[in-house]
């Protein structure tokens, strides 16, 4: 009988000194000394301005229904918001993100008592490009620098040449005015191209 | 992962399981997917459970729209092969009727609650024909506001004698409430989930008791069914917080089995070691509640400090405490760097030993085993019957375990990794405490060998997913904390509705939407029986024979202002619910 | 006159002391069983960053708990017979309140001169928890009903412990006014008798609901036992007399087995050590043990009193009539 509760209170006695509760908010101050927040906690996601290119990835992924993607026709402008309201923090969209424009920091405390406050909302803005024949925005420019970067990159080199040059003409237009417009540039897909010892 | 049926299983389903199926299909892994005609459901069902010595994992419906429905049950004959036989019948859309399985087997019995419920299919001859999670009283009489002829709160309903035990519904006519029926629930502070266990009580002696669930429905099938594949694991995850990964794996292993799924090495054992970790959190939380129902505070409180050691590993591997969030389709994503993996293995024997020196101390505690031993028995007859699972059926001397019969899209094999299953006779909540107790540190061997492997070497962790063709099934298996996980899936054609597709005629790209998802946590299976473990116990035993089976349900369920005077009831909108938090907050 | 003046007076400022001590003893049990329980607690000395809006200590924080509980919605149930219902926290928290001018404190006699004090205060601790069990009764609550029921089965195991521990040191002492008891020269009861220490301090442990024995409050079975159905102002009396019940019975034990150590020099420091060691020891036992069930609680918790009820008798007659002090 006896055994058993001196056992239970050496337990107890074990952490008199040095209680297993911790002072808030000191304990999570990532400046302090003996902050408890490890390295990799998945908090709000912060998205890099100039890395981002607006292909839409992250709102296709986003677990949460969070991400959205909101189109300005008059002022060309694509805004890229996260509502941290219903983000959960799951790092779907720092996963897929083909420029690693998103990382999750380790900013936790995002509660508030204003349903409109700016911090519950993390935007990013891009410029649209506008066609240059129909005058409709389609996709932002850096979306179509990267593209055609990753192009060049891995594109057999026994067609490169060809591929450059019908990507200046019509990188400007929007996709329903290329479409329209193919037989004008000479870009459509019934150009042949051979190669040699295919 | 792949590797289909061996053929003598098939030749022995096709000759004596099965004669009378009408198409026989192997699916990956050892599944089988048979269809019967409808009315051969109840003697299959005998056949399978009494003589063969089967297990019913779930039975569940789809509803396949103009098509009418689809009941499936799945069958696991891990006892004598190796095998999960998927049945499956069609029943038409303007009169479904199903003859019931429940008449056989108690398992079946709060599937086909669920199937009614949900689907509105009517099943014959069913033992518990009331409501599962709606209130008994539903639907009222619009006028009235009283039950309607068509509830199931009516006394006629109230006496009927269930094949399992001894054990029959109780009414729960309020002009006999007051004089000695207890109701335990649905909101009290012993227990946290949302359910009612009525207990008629003589002084302190339990004679007769009944289990209600509350309204638990959060729509998790649809919003899965809505988000595809991808995104429908972070879903899958949230269902329950206590085992969150065990919900993830189950569901990768059912989506994984879709296709024809390759998961990388390293990948196997970073899931193994979450699902590990989950464990033990959970059986230390579980330690810690168990003291916290017998009135031990203290208990409690130094058993959660020291799951908080777990939880900081946790957090350092996955980013977050609770749900871990790295769960995809043919791996991990997130590794586990070498560094990161000898860190975590320099912590391991430090926490071994205070659980070494922790938990014994609990458990042996005299007045704790005053409180314990003999206290609602369950045999190994009441566990087969009811359909136990978990440590709860380990307690009885039933060594039943999904990691060893059907094991998950994780490094379970006893090659590589040393493990074993805890199984104990005393067949009462001193047997699930040991059990529990025990497999804490088979967990943490476990997690052991894990990272030392993952500081070891390096690799892939990581492989990308293949198109799924339409219309395909899968089960996935896991064990849960809480016993045994189960997950069905079926495909869907395109984004367009499955009727509207012509017959024959299927997207050949395949599609990213299921057409249903069926969760079956283990809870749902060991509530069915706490009714017979009440029976005969002391009422101050009651909260902890219901924490025994460490019911983990959804806390949530709906809040209805009962006027007594007036006698009209009245249930929150959400829109009401916010407005009422709002007022209280500001004032 | 002056007497009658000078006891009006000492009353009129024991009042707060009193309260003041059970609060202390409420807050000090919390702390106790925090530390041991590997948390903080309620805090001595606040942290440097909140003192400015909290104020620098809390310490009265058990008292702030009772006052907030008068602010709240009083409830009474349909049920209930309303008047016995209403009436009972104001009469349990009356007989607690007025037992502390039936124990003196060192110095100073209060009402404690009379000659039947010790049975008045005894009387008083017993109508406390009786009034409890009596608002339980008539709440209307299953839960009342049951909570009621095993406060009754506890008192009749520690009532005789209490009246065996009680007349034990009375009877030694040839009288029964707790002043002529305390202020008795001679060696202290707690080494005549320790026997009867002993017995008062379980049941002590019995009549604050300490664990093992806190059968009737279990919150995990019976959600909060006999104080169910009370709300607001009627919760905050029964939080009150439950704080002045601690320091009526700590005070009670000092008073009978460390009487004569009191009336020496170094009473402060002698009645500080007591109370720390006897709330150190009921916090201890507090921790160590779950709750027993009702059956076997009242047999583990009866066999102790027997045994010490019959250690206790025989050292009376010792006393009495062998080696008389």
């Amino acid at each position: 009988m006896a055994p058993a509760r001196i056992k239970i209170l050496k337990e107890v006695l074990a952490h008199y000194s040095s209680p297993m509760t911790l002072n808030y908010p000191s304990s999570v101050d990532p400046n302090k000394k003996y902050s408890t927040i490890p390295e990799g906690l998945r908090g709000v996601p912060e998205r890099d301005q100039e890395k981002c290119i607006g292909c839409e990835a992250c709102a296709r992924v986003c677990s949460g229904m969070a991400t959205k993607i909101f189109d300005d026709e008059a002022e060309a402008k694509r805004l890229v918001q996260i509502f941290l309201f219903r983000c959960t923090f799951c790092q779907h969209c720092a996963d897929e993100c083909p420029t690693e424009a998103i990382k999750m920091s380790k900013k936790f405390e995002v509660a508030t008592g204003n349903r409109t406050d700016p911090a519950n909302y993390v935007d990013t803005t891009l410029d649209l490009l506008r066609c240059g024949n129909c005058g409709h925005t389609f996709y932002p420019r850096k979306y179509v620098d990267k593209a055609n970067e990753l192009l060049m990159q891995k594109i057999n080199p026994l067609v490169k040449d060809v591929v450059e040059t019908d990507f200046k003409k019509v990188q400007d237009y929007c996709p329903s005015c290329r479409r329209a417009f193919a037989y004008k540039f000479d870009t459509h897909t019934k150009k042949h191209v051979w190669l040699e010892g295919q | 992962m792949t590797t289909s049926v061996d053929p003598t299983i098939m030749e022995w389903l096709k000759t004596e399981v099965v004669p009378e199926g009408l198409e026989f299909k192997p699916l990956r892994e050892n599944r089988v997917l048979v269809r019967v005609k409808l009315e051969d459901v109840a003697k299959l069902a005998e056949r399978f459970v009494k003589k063969l010595g089967a297990r019913l994992s779930h039975e569940t419906g789809v509803d396949r729209e103009q098509s009418g429905f689809d009941i499936v049950y799945v069958y696991d004959f891990s006892n004598v092969k190796n095998l999960v036989l998927i049945l499956e019948a069609s029943v038409d859309r303007d009169n479904p009727i199903i003859p019931s399985v429940g008449k056989v087997t108690w398992q079946a019995v709060w599937a086909e609650r669920e199937i009614k419920e949900f689907l509105g299919i009517n099943v014959e001859g069913m033992p518990d024909p009331r409501h599962q999670f709606l209130p008994y009283e539903w639907p009222k009489n619009p006028e009235t506001g009283l039950p309607s002829d068509l509830s199931l709160y009516t006394p006629a309903t109230t006496g009927i004698i269930p094949t399992s035990a001894n054990w029959k519904p109780i009414g729960i006519d309020p002009t006999t409430a007051r004089s000695s029926l207890l109701p335990i629930g649905p909101y009290h502070p012993g227990v946290i989930e949302g359910q009612t266990v009525y207990v008629r009580v003589d002084g302190e002696h339990v004679i007769d008791a009944d289990i209600k669930t509350g309204y638990h429905h959060r729509g998790i099938h649809r919003l899965i069914e809505r988000r595809g594949y991808n995104k429908g694991v972070f879903v899958a995850e949230r269902v329950c917080g206590i085992c969150s990964a065990a919900h993830g794996l189950a569901y990768v292993t059912c989506a994984e089995n879709l296709y024809d799924a390759e998961v990388p090495e390293r990948a196997q054992y970073i899931r193994t070691l979450l699902v590990e970790l989950n464990r033990v959190q959970s059986h230390i939380l579980w330690i810690g509640v168990a003291a916290d129902l017998i009135g031990w505070k203290t208990g409690f409180m130094i058993t959660w400090g020291l799951r908080e050691r777990v939880m900081d590993i946790i957090e350092a591997i996955t980013g977050n405490r609770v749900n871990y969030g790295i769960w995809r389709l043919g791996g991990v994503s997130r590794d586990v760097s070498q560094e990161l993996a000898m860190k975590a293995r320099q912590t391991i024997p430090g926490l071994k030993e205070a659980l070494t020196q922790l938990i014994p101390a609990v458990v042996d505690h005299p007045v704790v085993k005053a409180r314990v031993v003999g206290v609602g028995p369950l045999t190994f007859a009441q566990a087969f019957d009811g359909g136990a699972v978990g440590p709860v059926a380990r307690a009885s001397n039933w060594k039943i375990d999904t990691r060893r019969d059907n094991p998950p899209h994780a490094m379970y094999d006893p090659r590589k990794i040393s493990w074993e299953i805890v199984v104990d006779d005393h067949c009462d909540m001193l047997g699930r405490t040991l059990v529990r107790a025990k497999e804490t540190f088979v967990s943490i061997g476990i997690v052991d060998q894990c990272l030392a492997y993952l500081e070891k070497t390096t690799g892939e962790i990581r492989e990308k997913p293949q198109t799924i063709e339409p219309g395909s099934e899968a089960v996935g298996l896991n064990e849960a904390p809480r016993g045994e996980l189960f997950y069905y899936m079926r495909a869907g054609g395109t984004d367009v509705a499955d009727y509207m597709m012509p017959e024959g005629k299927h997207n050949v790209q395949g599609s990213n939407l299921l057409q249903a998802v069926r969760i079956r946590t283990p809870s749902y299976r060991n509530n069915a029986i706490i009714p017979q473990m009440l029976i005969g116990s002391a009422l101050a035993d009651v909260p902890i024979v219901m924490g025994s089976t460490d019911q983990c349900l959804a806390c949530t369920d709906r809040v209805e202002v009962i006027n007594d005077k007036t006698e009209e009831s009245h249930t929150l909108t959400w829109e009401e619910l916010v407005r009422m938090s709002q007022k209280r907050w500001r004032s | 006159m002056v007497d009658v003046l000078f006891t009006a007076v000492t009353m009129l400022i024991m009042v707060p002391v009193a309260l003041f001590a059970g609060i202390l003893y409420v807050f000090l049990f919390r702390k106790l069983s925090a530390r041991f329980q590997w948390r903080v607690g309620p805090i001595v000395r606040m942290y440097k960053d909140l003192a400015p809006l909290l104020g620098t200590s809390r310490i009265l924080q058990p008292l702030y708990d009772i006052l907030k509980l008068f602010g709240k919605d009083t409830p009474v149930p349909d049920i209930s017979r309303k008047t016995i219902f209403v009436a009972s926290p104001y009469l349990a928290f009356l007989c607690a309140f007025l037992a502390i001018f039936f124990i003196p404190f060192p110095g100073v006699p209060l009402l404690s001169t009379m000659e039947d004090s010790l049975v008045i205060a005894s009387y008083l601790l017993i109508g406390a928890v009786m009034f409890t069990i009596l608002g339980a009764a008539s709440s209307g609550s299953p839960w009342g009903a049951i909570g009621a029921r095993r406060d009754v089965e506890i008192f009749l195991i520690y009532e005789v412990g209490f009246v065996v521990a009680l007349f034990s040191v009375g009877l030694v002492a040839r009288s029964l006014s707790l002043w002529e008891i305390a202020t008795r020269p001679g060696l202290p009861m707690l080494i005549l008798n320790p026997f009867a220490a002993v017995l008062l301090f379980l049941v002590i442990l019995g009549k604050l609901a300490i664990k093992p024995l806190d059968m009737a409050e279990a919150e995990a079975e019976i959600v909060a036992g006999p104080f169910t159905e009370y709300g607001g102002k009627h919760l905050a009396l029964f939080q009150l007399m439950k704080a002045f019940l601690f320091y009526d019975m700590i005070a009670l034990f000092i008073t009978l087995f460390l009487g004569s150590a009191l009336s020496s020099i170094l009473w402060l420091p002698a009645y500080i050590i007591a109370v720390i060691v006897l709330l150190f020891f009921i916090t201890v036992i507090q921790v160590l043990h779950p709750r027993f069930q009702i059956a076997k609680g009242m047999s583990w918790y009866g066999r102790w009193v027997l045994v010490f009820g019959l250690l206790t008798a025989i050292m009376v007659l010792v006393l009495r009539f062998y080696w008389v002090v």
